[in-house]
């Protein structure tokens, strides 16, 4: 149950189309959104949600518990490509808004893993947790979020 | 592990190569009397300033060893330090930048103006930690040398308790107690962190370094909200505290010269509207504050000057736009400043004014370059200083300050870059007057050239 077929098809098509434009990576590398496979079967995240989840200013999911944000480092290709579309921000504008939450003691910034295989074992081991993930990359140790 | 071979390197170094030497900050008050304090940082500035620099091998020591040590840091630090995560939900983070700077006349964190000074040290360590997920607790401590009177200022930039009241998709609603950050115009919160920053010095027309002790934080309480819709995100916080008018640089700002006595803080109110659109493709900000500083003059001395009052209430408006290449930025304040109670000669009430514009191009992920343009009149009524020239005999450009600066920043990886800029400055109205204690030797028309490597995690 990794949503619905035709959303992930859609996805890799905008993903091909965007990347005609850039050049930058293939389809099977196009970011999909991770989260701990325990989450609540609620696995659908709207844009603006997930733009305040990764910005991390909002710190919780419904039930209360903690949000736990995994990301790549920011000069990562599937970072920058999750970055400009996914959340339709630039690398150095995620990069600004953490570091003047950290620095004013204002929040925090995301956990960052090396690699994406850390990543998924990150993901998977960590209850509360979201992170992403290139397409080929997908096991059935995180569940896949669809967008609304 | 690595963090604290840095502090204890650093703590070492310190040790051996600055000479215990308070001044400006609450080392003067709490071990001497205001004699000492009057005279002390003066003599001491003169003392670097007439000498041909470097004055003593000492001091070309100091230098040397703060570059060396710089260096060998550098090299030890793994290019990909990531951030210390001890155990879950508890971060740290730090930053250590080294500036040299370089001036045709008049002087910059240090004496600067003869071979240029290496006194120029940030250095900052916080943690964070979120033991439930409404319940925030955040702490930052500062190190920092920029010239006299700041030869090793370590300070509480913030300490506080951050309560999420209301927390859902759309909204927030929290409050934080204790020492908070003044949240000023764009760049105020994290002034300190080059790698926050578009150039190293700030623009001096909205963020003076000689007001930078009052601009900080203050202690008290700040209520915050923010709403995120389909039309844009829209942030207001609004804060109540004592900000940190208890120090030598906020006296000379007020007074202009070092009297008997002592200025301190009273409450003071601060706010801030923000506005994002397109995840911050576009952001304005309207921010304000009533920052109420008084002057208490202590025993009876000789030069009598009564206790008095400065109420300043800035006003910024701040607009930015980014995009993938360009940032644009544009900043503009009036700052009416109120003083009364002391006597007819330093009592005034004027409207002081500035603005910058400001443009950053990327080239690639590495290399980004600046321009900007940076204006300050003191006083709005009299911009070139001239009715202050009359009526002081003082000279006109101390009144204001325009700077052109060009800047060039490498960014080496996510925690480290280089940073250079030249400004070419006409006026003298926001050079530090503890770097520059005889007005006599001001020059009017000045050069400026900085360097800048700075380390975070």
């Amino acid at each position: 149950m990794r949503g619905g077929f035709v959303t992930r098809a859609l996805r890799r098509l905008l993903g091909v189309i965007a990347l005609c434009f850039t050049g930058a990576i293939p389809a099977e590398n196009f970011p999909v959104v991770i989260v701990n496979s325990a989450a609540s079967p609620e696995t659908f995240l709207s844009q603006s949600a997930l733009s305040a989840i990764f910005g991390m200013r909002l710190r919780k999911w419904e039930d209360g518990s903690l949000i736990k944000v995994f990301v790549l480092p920011d000069e990562h290709p599937l970072h920058v490509a999750f970055s400009k579309y996914i959340l339709r921000v630039f690398p150095y504008q995620l990069r600004n808004a953490w570091d003047r939450l950290v620095f004013s003691g204002t929040g925090e910034e995301p956990v960052k893993v090396v690699s994406e295989q850390q990543m998924r074992a990150r993901v998977s081991a960590t209850p509360g947790a979201i992170g992403y993930l290139s397409d080929s990359m997908i096991d059935e140790t995180v569940k896949v979020v669809t967008f609304k | 592990m690595r963090l604290s071979r840095l502090l204890l390197s650093n703590s070492q170094y310190l040790k051996k190569t600055i000479p215990f030497y308070y001044s400006g900050k609450s080392g003067f008050f709490a071990s001497t009397g205001w004699e000492s304090r009057r005279n002390a940082p003066i003599l001491r500035i003169r003392g670097l300033v007439g000498a041909q620099y470097p004055a003593s091998p000492t001091v070309a020591l100091r230098q040397v060893s703060v570059a060396l040590v710089f260096a060998v840091l550098w090299g030890h630090w793994p290019k990909t330090a990531a951030a210390v995560e001890l155990f879950d939900d508890f971060q740290v983070h730090g930053f250590l930048s080294q500036g040299y700077s370089l001036t045709s006349d008049n002087n910059v964190f240090g004496a600067s103006s003869a071979a240029g000074s290496f006194d120029f040290t940030e250095a900052g360590l916080n943690a964070s930690w979120m033991p439930i997920s409404d319940l925030r607790l955040a702490v930052q401590a500062l190190f920092r040398r920029a010239g006299a009177g700041h030869e090793h200022d370590v300070e509480l930039d913030f300490g506080l308790l951050d309560y999420t009241i209301l927390s859902t998709l759309g909204y927030r609603l929290g409050v934080r107690l204790g020492r908070f950050k003044n949240p000023l115009g764009l760049y105020n919160d994290t002034r300190d962190v080059v790698f926050t920053r578009p150039t190293i010095l700030l623009p001096q027309s909205i963020y003076p370094d000689r007001t930078r002790a009052l601009s900080l934080s203050a202690d008290g309480g700040l209520v915050y909200g923010e709403y995120r819709g389909d039309w844009g995100h829209l942030s207001l916080e609004f804060g109540a505290g004592i900000p940190r008018g208890d120090n030598l640089d906020t006296e000379l700002a007020i007074l202009g010269v070092d009297y008997p006595g002592d200025t301190y803080s009273e409450l003071s109110y601060i706010g801030r509207l923000g506005y994002e659109l397109d995840g911050g493709k576009y952001r304005i900000a309207i921010s304000s504050a009533r920052v109420d500083t008084r002057y208490d003059p202590g025993p009876p001395s000789s030069q009598n000057l009564g206790p008095g009052k400065d109420i300043f209430t800035p006003v910024i408006f701040s607009a930015q736009y980014n995009s993938e290449k360009w940032s644009l930025t544009a900043e503009y304040a009036i700052r009416p400043i109120k003083e009364s109670g002391f006597d007819d000669r330093l009592n005034l009430d004027l409207i002081s004014e500035s603005y910058y514009l400001q443009a950053l191009y990327r080239f690639d992920a590495n290399w980004q370059a600046v321009a900007r343009y940076d204006v300050l009149y003191n006083n709005r009524e009299d911009r070139h200083g001239k009715r202050y020239h009359a009526t002081t005999g003082r000279p006109a450009y101390t009144q204001f300050a325009k700077d052109w600066t060009v800047g060039l920043r490498y960014t080496i990886d996510s925690s480290s870059l280089i940073a250079a800029e030249y400004h070419y400055v006409n006026g003298t109205a926001w050079l530090p007057p503890q770097d520059n204690p005889d007005p006599a030797d001001l020059e009017q028309r000045w050069h400026l050239f900085c360097l800048l490597a700075g380390f975070r995690f």
